[in-house]
């Protein structure tokens, strides 16, 4: 039996352990953080599987755990995303001018997060979401910006604060504020609710119209850390979303035609804003990190869709897609993190022919884009397969015609940094001196596209769990059969689908090898319509790679960044105000308006 | 299971001797056309055959991989393909939605080979091809859906028996207006002008295919004629009711291609911005009207 609360001491306990050691040696203090993301997820993954994790709290005060199947999945998948990613800590760790805060507030978040998905009281999930937010908030200025933080601290604040309110509506309401009182609340308190969770699971999923701080904290995020934040991290807003639609029922008016409650249709449509506007920023974006990041935001999309159709399938969907895109976009960002230590650089435009020195971050990367694209044999056509099944059976148009969107834009977006990246002319700049990733960068890597092909061939251990958490979320489990899903329209065979595909390739290789040898040139003996071009750069075509398609929508791109760029400008000046009435040089004035304060709120007790 | 992945591999073998020969025809049927007698019907088979005799280049490894993954990807998705209501591999795993997907694998395969290759206008034509591909997807998944709402199934046969009973119509003439995106939409798919965009010979020297000879371009040909089967016979399963027996299979088939090529011969080349602007004004707004009055009407011929 392990117990949570132990763990979670066990993990700040390791936390400082790594500061200090990390002062004395930064490679060892790096080592640290492997050890323990690797015996804390061991335990959680044993004992927390089959259940069996002890909940009773005896040290920390006012703090009650409980274990439900939802947070187990959850914990599960990001403590896996921190353990892979921890892999990467030693290399990279010469690069931050606080080295030894880096591994004490990466452990501290991570001890966070468990606290956050064992909570069985919403005052206690808020303070842990609070810990994580303010734990990660110095982590990302050690990359490159501070603004970004300050964007990343802006937008989960004010989630918080939703959040924190809606708790507040909850206890007035019920007495309780244990997540179970979430069910009990109706009316137009359960609307309040289901806002006030809402608007804080949108900024944390960093969905449309809360998203602007995401592009910007993953791209100036330390290269280790942004697969923590694109793949664990953003799925506390999932989270929180659940909650609220699931356990929050109001009661607004239905729609006859789709058969869906106001409010999820709602949510639903934002869902479908937030892909169609990832996937455009996606394809636009020159920065791979920053791609990267938009595809996670329209991914975010996804999952709110799949959770606001409310039946088991979409459930199943959404769920699945947390996973297969934790694993897809934490493999995706770790080869760009591996390239751009090499180079040092994530830009598009900079980079290219990088897969004659690094192949099996190449292949790491195909592999996780394949995934991230929705194709089989890798685990996101499962998710999107089942999504799409609900949203066909349900009839859902407008939804429909943003999940296609969003399902072929991604083609787009995720081939473009294979091409610019890794493909195409092998440029002057790099060919010496970059070399495959170590070892050990490799190891979590590999796992990474291990799992993904796992994922996307055998889901029946996965869908049996996930089918557990939707029947304690209280819907009919989805009907499994071996390894096969069935769904409303059809029945998916995933391991079918991979022994076929493996079979039409070794068909070609045999067609293939049979056939002359070919002879081996370089690179730059192509093609050029009898142009001698003798510079690698002007043979890569890399830099706006779509712009055709980007020159019909570029106008209205910069919308969203301008709305904000006017409402921080606004709550400056009102600052400035505030600062202008209470903050003057002098004290007198100060001494008058914290009087007329006092007086103010004293009226009516005197 | 082994027998069924024979049957698959025949049907595989079926489509590319089939598009083989269709494509053949149809070039005589376009040089009568234009007032020209054509090559043999059998010209094709001879330009793959030569083609893989022929020793060729490779630009390294991933020029070749993509290759082989390009072709693998189609022979599998080729596999799934029923051909009449009763000859089909995998009985009841022919969901509509293999086909896009596994689809995409191949065409992932041939645009990382194309960009492996290192010439500028390969990769041109592969951002021409995802573009096409954005454009076209959306009106017809959105025809697809509400094909598979009324049918309530998304396996081909399905979807085939469904049109087949007794009352109902085929899907082009019980969703007109669907039936005419289908009908837009499969032109794009396949590459015929208006929508040739990422080919365009004259422009970017064959787009994806510039760097390609001997062996890889044959592999790559026959990898093309066997997503014409595929996408060819999509639309037969989808909207013309499938088929009973071969040779109605056969009629549809040779019918649909041959249309659709005199269409593209009539028509010139589009750019590719002006291919997304068509595709996203009339046949999107086609096909949303369409599926309002199918799905929340239930306004069905």
């Amino acid at each position: 039996m392990a117990n949570i609360e132990l763990l979670i001491l066990l993990v700040i306990g390791f936390a400082v352990l790594s500061y200090i050691i990390t002062r004395l040696n930064a490679f060892i203090g790096a080592v640290v953080t492997i050890v323990a993301t690797t015996i804390v997820f061991s335990a959680l993954a044993y004992y927390g599987l089959s259940m069996n994790i002890d909940t009773t709290s005896f040290i920390l005060p006012f703090m009650s755990f409980e274990q439900t199947y939802l947070g187990t999945y959850f914990v599960l998948i990001i403590v896996f995303i921190y353990m892979m990613v921890s892999f990467f800590h030693p290399y990279y760790v010469d690069h931050y001018r606080y080295k030894a805060a880096y591994h004490f507030l990466f452990l501290l978040s991570l001890a966070a997060v468990m606290g956050a998905f064992y909570s069985s009281n919403l005052v206690q999930l808020f303070f842990f979401f609070e810990l994580i937010v303010w734990s990660t908030l110095f982590l990302i200025p050690m990359g490159k910006s501070k603004e970004a933080a300050v964007m990343y601290y802006g937008f989960s604040a004010f989630g918080s604060l939703a959040m924190f309110f809606g708790i507040l509506v909850v206890y007035q309401a019920t007495g309780f504020t244990s997540i179970n009182a979430l069910s009990l609340i109706s009316g137009n308190q359960a609307l309040m609710v289901l806002i006030s969770f809402m608007l804080a699971g949108f900024a944390k999923l960093g969905a449309f119209p809360l998203h602007v701080w995401l592009p910007v904290a993953h791209s100036n995020a330390p290269h280790p850390f942004s697969p923590v934040l694109s793949g664990a991290l953003v799925k506390l807003g999932a989270f929180i979303s659940i909650l609220a639609l699931v356990r929050i029922a109001p009661a607004t008016q239905l729609f006859e035609a789709i058969g869906l409650p106001f409010a999820q249709y709602a949510i639903a449509i934002l869902g479908a804003i937030t892909i169609v506007f990832g996937t455009l920023m996606a394809i636009k974006e020159d920065d791979a990190k920053k791609l990267l990041a938009y595809s996670s935001m329209s991914h975010g999309g996804y999952i709110l869709v799949a959770f606001a159709v409310l039946d088991s399938v979409g459930f199943a969907g959404g769920l699945y897609h947390i996973l297969a895109h934790a694993l897809a976009s934490a493999a995706a960002f770790m080869a760009i993190g591996a390239v751009a230590r090499a180079t040092g650089t994530t830009k598009m435009k900079e980079l290219g022919g990088m897969i004659h020195k690094m192949p099996i971050t190449y292949l790491v990367y195909l592999v996780a884009i394949i995934s991230m694209a929705g194709i089989p044999p890798m685990g996101g056509f499962i998710s999107k397969w089942l999504i799409f099944q609900t949203v066909i059976n349900q009839g859902l148009i407008f939804i429909g015609i943003a999940v296609f969107f969003g399902s072929i834009g991604s083609f787009l977006y995720v081939f473009r940094p294979l091409a610019a990246l890794f493909l195409g002319q092998e440029l002057s700049v790099y060919q010496d001196k970059v070399k495959e990733a170590p070892i050990l960068m490799l190891i979590p890597m590999i796992i990474l596209t291990l799992m993904n092909m796992y994922t996307g061939i055998l889901p029946s251990k996965i869908m049996g769990f996930i089918n557990k958490v939707i029947r304690e979320l209280g819907y009919p489990s989805v009907v499994l059969n071996g390894e096969q899903i069935v769904g409303y329209n059809g029945v998916l065979n995933p391991p079918l689908i991979a022994i076929v595909f493996g079979f039409g390739v070794v068909v070609a290789f045999i067609i293939f090898i049979l056939l002359k040898k070919s002879r081996k040139v370089g690179l730059m003996d192509t093609y050029t319509a009898a142009n001698f071009v003798h510079n690698e750069e002007l043979l890569h075509y890399s830099v706006d790679f779509y712009a055709p398609l980007e020159r019909l929508y570029e106008k209205h791109s910069t919308k969203m960044q301008e709305f904000y760029e006017k409402l921080a400008h606004k709550v400056k000046e009102l600052g400035r105000f505030a600062k202008y009435l209470f903050m003057s040089h002098y004290v007198e004035v100060a001494v008058l308006w914290i009087l007329t304060i006092l007086i103010f709120v004293l009226w009516g007790e005197i | 299971m082994l027998v069924n992945i024979l049957v698959g591999f025949a049907i595989a073998f079926f489509g590319f001797v089939l598009q083989t020969s269709v494509a053949g025809i149809n070039r005589k049927v376009v040089a009568r056309l234009q007032k020209r007698y054509g090559p043999r019907w059998y010209q094709e088979f001879l330009d793959i055959f030569k083609l893989l005799s022929k020793r060729s280049v490779s630009h390294g490894w991933i020029f070749d991989f993509g290759v082989i993954m390009a072709l693998g990807g189609i022979i599998a998705t080729a596999m799934f393909m029923p051909l009449t209501s009763s000859i089909v591999a995998f009985q009841g795993y022919d969901n509509f939605f293999i086909f896009v997907y596994l689809l995409a694998v191949g065409m992932l395969g041939m645009a990382m080979s194309a960009s492996g290759s290192g010439n500028p206008f390969a990769s041109i034509g592969v951002m021409r091809a995802l573009t096409t591909m954005l454009a076209y997807e959306v009106p017809f998944m959105i025809i697809v859906l509400t094909i598979i709402n009324l049918s309530g199934s998304s396996s081909l046969t399905e979807i085939a028996l469904f049109q087949q009973m007794a009352g109902n119509h085929w899907f082009i003439i019980a969703l007109p207006l669907g039936g005419l995106v289908g009908l837009i939409a499969l032109m794009g798919m396949l590459g015929k002008k208006p929508f040739e965009t990422y080919i365009a010979p004259a422009e970017i020297a064959s787009g994806p295919m510039v760097e390609y000879g001997g062996k890889q371009l044959g592999m790559l040909f026959i990898m093309h004629e066997i997503t014409v089967f595929i996408e060819v016979s999509l639309f037969v399963h989808l909207f013309l009711g499938g088929a009973e027996n071969i040779i109605m299979f056969l009629i549809k088939y040779i019918a649909v291609y041959t249309i659709l090529n005199l269409v593209s011969n009539v028509n010139g080349r589009l750019k590719i911005d002006q291919v997304v602007v068509f595709f996203y004004k009339w046949p999107l707004f086609l096909a949303v009207v369409q599926a309002i009055i199918a799905i929340y009407f239930g306004w069905v011929v």
